[in-house]
């Protein structure tokens, strides 16, 4: 089972992961960290939870322009694309992290998300696993 | 301030190969100014290390720091005996605090997660430029205040060489020739007859070419 790490603002997940698990709506493997915006997310958070043994993590945020923050969302896309550069210098997959954005309280987006990261990581697990 | 740039990670993890307990020190000088190796850029550079590592099956324990610089003796000197319980120190400061660490620290591995570059200024964020070569005979007076030294590809001394064309530079066409430009500033200030006036051939010495510059001031010795 791969392991998937997101880490999601307040503003678009409305409902709580282990009920999203319960439903069989996401993969079991999911952990979700729930953050006051994604603008707080650092760089280090992102490649910790790889190194922590995620398979692939992904960054739920407000739609750019729509961001609760004004720029939270546009910096975590920004911080996104950093670890993707630091993750090909290390020979990883930088496909293995990806930034998404939702609409405020939209759960959809956010169940999508993992389901793609998880398809990802599921295909290039042997190959990429920390 | 002095630009740099953390250098690959592939370099530094073969850097790292046989350090078990490692101390990665910033610096809160230039090259925390120019996002190479202040706090921010040490959690990054301790996390992907750590990441690295573990992705190569080996294991390191990392601690992180930032001085306030690394290039005065009070703020180093005390890693003298703090880095005993490590293998190594990688010092996220310029070429100088690398060095001075090496210098006055004799018992410490130093290692440098950055590679110097240049004297630079931000042109925005995220963006550096070159602008002085540290060459140790500033001739700033004469050409409007624009560094042929440092920001022609020659650094020619009387003006542009063949290679200018419409106000850029033969080696890449979005630099800009800086010749070009000195002539442009000091006709606009009406002292482009300076111009004629040639210049000497530079004495090299004071860019280095003499040896490792040092400088002192009798009244600030102790």
């Amino acid at each position: 089972m791969s392991k998937i790490k997101g880490f999601c603002c307040n503003y678009t997940l409305s409902v709580d992961d282990d009920a999203l698990r319960q439903e069989g709506l996401v993969p079991r493997g999911l952990e979700i960290e729930r953050l006051p915006c994604t603008g707080r997310l650092k760089v280090p958070e992102i490649l910790d939870a790889f190194a922590e043994g995620a398979d692939a993590v992904f960054v739920v945020g407000c739609q750019i322009d729509k961001c609760h923050n004004l720029s939270g969302s546009y910096r975590a896309s920004k911080r996104v694309k950093y670890v993707k550069e630091i993750l090909k210098e290390l020979d990883i997959n930088p496909a293995c992290v990806e930034m998404f954005f939702a609409g405020r309280g939209e759960t959809e987006p956010v169940v999508a998300a993992a389901r793609v990261m998880a398809s990802m990581a599921e295909e290039g697990r042997d190959t990429d696993k920390v | 301030m002095i630009i740099a740039e953390r250098k690959p990670m592939k370099e530094l993890l073969e850097m790292v190969s046989n350090v078990r307990r490692l101390l990665v020190v910033g610096c809160r000088g230039c090259v925390a100014v120019c996002s190479a190796g202040g706090d921010k850029e040490v959690s990054i550079l301790s996390a992907a290390l750590r990441l690295g590592v573990k992705k190569a099956g080996g294991e390191i324990e990392i601690d992180q720091d930032t001085l306030v610089r690394q290039c005065d003796p009070e703020y180093i000197d005390p890693l003298n005996d703090r880095a005993s319980k490590y293998d190594a120190v990688l010092s996220m400061a310029c070429g100088v605090g690398v060095n001075f660490v090496a210098d006055r620290c004799p018992d410490v591995n130093v290692l440098p997660a950055l590679n110097t570059t240049f004297y630079g200024a931000n042109l925005s964020s995220g963006e550096w430029k070159e602008m002085c070569a540290g060459c140790g005979a500033c001739v700033l007076h004469l050409t409007g205040g624009l560094c042929p030294v440092a920001r022609c590809a020659k650094s020619l001394s009387n003006g542009p060489c063949g290679g200018s064309q419409g106000g850029k530079c033969e080696i890449n066409p979005d630099v800009d020739c800086v010749w070009q430009k000195i002539y442009d500033r000091l006709s606009g200030m009406d002292r482009k007859e300076e111009l004629r006036q040639i210049m000497p051939i530079r004495d090299w010495t004071t860019s280095g070419h003499g040896g490792p510059r040092r400088r002192i001031r009798e009244d600030l010795l102790p």
